[in-house]
């Protein structure tokens, strides 16, 4: 079972991808999780994930990030194309090859 | 795109170097952690508005007195328990998430230090309002007063649960400071020990600093703090001038693909706070009410469908649009947009980098918030009295704000009547511009 986690600043846009992505994963029987969570309440979560996906709108959350999971897992900024059209498809896709390639 | 001139390249330039010194401050980890803590604290602030609505106007239109002042009495307690402890409740948290951004190992420990240090620093005297007598006041000892607890506490609250952490967190790490109890000692009994002399240092320090504070000065740190830092901030960040300069720098990060909240989460949003908290326990209390310019006259007059108004370009894209693609953007992006999250605009429209659509993006908030102010100060719409949240839909969210005034959602139809029209042109722009792009997209491929 995969983790994913989506962060932005409050929460709400992000939990709007989550609820596509958990659709995908529904439909395609992929053995995922997805969640959502505002920037203020990530830091809770990241030790039981295994990708933090940031916004666009808060990429410059990067660094800190990276600094935060210590390099146990991948930190990726999610496409500003992919995240404005919600497509969870595509997100999902890069989310799997960044933690294959993390490995 | 290909050939930029030598001003377009140069203009891009400035734009990446601003948008890279802007993400920098939204970096830095105290004013993230201010950010942080305020909205972990907002839905108390948001309780306090909806007991204060229920209070001065729904109460109101089924209840007379006597039986309407008892009832009264439930939300005035919800406000004391709400806006009139803003600063000691904000203490705690900005410890709390600065210690956690700073992953200190040991956040509530920092959080009760925060609390502690903020009581060491009131004055032991303070002047209170007679019970038995509102216009007469006087001093007396051994009361936290709401003046201090309050909303004019909130930056004494804030600086001094930032600094006593920071310094608790510093000596915490100083290894000779540890106590050690040898083997045989479970580490959660060595771990309390730990936190003690850390604890007794910061504390004692912060109590050297009060004590020269009143005997020498005979003032306090509190006091000092809202007359020095708070006050003279407020009046310059949330006049109309600066509050829109301000917030446009946020919009135009925005368009940046950065969130505005980097800028206007930590310049403006606190002090517009302030100001409703402010107006809140004025509604509450029947007096006059203090601001003008308040976060509830920014969210309703200047966010409608989300940071830039994009509400209107929705619309504007609807009825007179022409490209598809968009057309399908804008209908996906429909029902989050009633409830001003528009990040699918924002970034799928695209308004990102969108030349066409970055100037009416910063100008159509600035005239929302600038007509509000001044049908406000001119006396056509009741001042907002209430903190509706953010994502409160548009009409509604005048109204509430407004303390239910139907004249609020007048002026928010011509805002988007406005809106719609200065839209319209920049759009059809960026219509023309994005279809010719993806006709080359489509070549290449």
């Amino acid at each position: 079972m995969k983790k994913i986690l989506l962060v932005c600043n409050a929460g709400m846009s992000t939990s709007l991808l989550v609820q596509k992505m958990q659709k995908v994963v529904a439909e395609k029987n992929l053995d995922a999780q997805v969640e959502a969570q505002p920037l203020a309440n990530a830091m809770d979560k990241i030790d039981d994930v295994d990708i933090v996906l940031l916004g666009p709108q808060v990429g410059f959350e990067k660094g800190n990030m990276e600094k935060d999971v210590n390099g146990r897992i991948p930190v990726d900024v999610i496409d500003m194309r992919d995240y404005g059209m919600m497509n969870a498809q595509k997100v999902l896709d890069k989310a799997f090859k960044t933690m294959e390639d993390f490995k | 795109m290909a050939e930029e001139t030598a001003k377009e390249k140069k203009g891009r330039a400035f734009l990446d170097k601003f948008a890279m010194v802007a993400a920098k401050v939204g970096n830095q980890i105290h004013l993230r952690s201010l950010r942080d803590a305020f909205a972990t604290i907002m839905p108390l602030y948001i309780l306090a508005g909806i007991a204060v609505l229920i209070n001065n106007v729904i109460f109101p239109l089924f209840m007379k007195d006597p039986i309407l002042t008892n009832a009264q009495v439930w939300g005035n307690l919800l406000v004391n328990g709400t806006l009139n402890i803003a600063g000691l409740a904000i203490a705690p948290v900005i410890g709390y998430c600065l210690s956690k951004n700073k992953r200190f190992d040991n956040p509530i420990a920092a959080a009760v230090i925060s609390l502690a240090a903020l009581i060491v620093m009131m004055p032991l005297n303070t002047e209170a309002t007679l019970a038995s007598n509102a216009d007469k006041t006087a001093m007396v000892t051994g009361v936290l007063t709401f003046k201090n607890l309050g909303t004019s506490g909130m930056f004494a609250g804030i600086i001094i649960g930032l600094l006593a952490t920071e310094f608790f967190i510093r000596i915490s790490s100083v290894k000779k400071l540890q106590i050690h109890l040898g083997e045989g000692v479970p580490p959660a009994v060595e771990k309390s020990f730990n936190v003690l002399i850390p604890n007794l240092i910061v504390l004692a320090c912060f109590g050297i600093i009060a004590a020269i504070l009143s005997v020498a000065g005979n003032t306090d740190l509190i006091t000092l703090i809202s007359k020095m830092v708070q006050e003279p901030l407020r009046n310059v960040n949330t006049s109309l001038a600066g509050c829109l300069l301000i917030y446009s720098v946020g919009n135009l990060l925005f368009t940046l693909g950065i969130h505005q909240a980097v800028i206007y989460g930590v310049l403006l949003e606190p002090l517009l706070i302030a100001n409703i908290n402010d107006n809140m326990v004025a509604f509450a209390a029947h007096q006059a009410i203090p601001h003008i310019m308040n976060v509830s006259l920014v969210t309703s007059f200047g966010l409608i469908g989300g940071s830039g108004c994009t509400l209107c370009l929705m619309i504007a894209t609807l009825i007179f649009g022409k490209y598809k693609p968009t057309k399908d953007i804008v209908k996906m992006a429909a029902v989050p947009g009633v409830f001003n999250i528009n990040e699918p605009i924002i970034f799928g429209y695209p308004i990102v980098f969108n030349m066409a659509l970055m100037l009416p993006f910063i100008l159509l908030p600035v005239i929302g918030i600038s007509l509000a102010y001044f049908a406000t100060s001119i006396g056509l719409v009741n001042p907002c009295v209430v903190l509706t949240p953010w994502t409160t839909p548009v009409f509604v969210s005048g109204f509430l704000a407004t303390g239910g005034d139907w004249r609020a959602i007048v002026l928010q139809l011509v805002i988007v009547i406005i809106g719609v029209f200065l839209y319209l042109p920049f759009m059809k722009v960026s219509e023309k511009v994005t279809a010719r792009q993806m006709a080359l997209e489509n070549e290449e491929a």
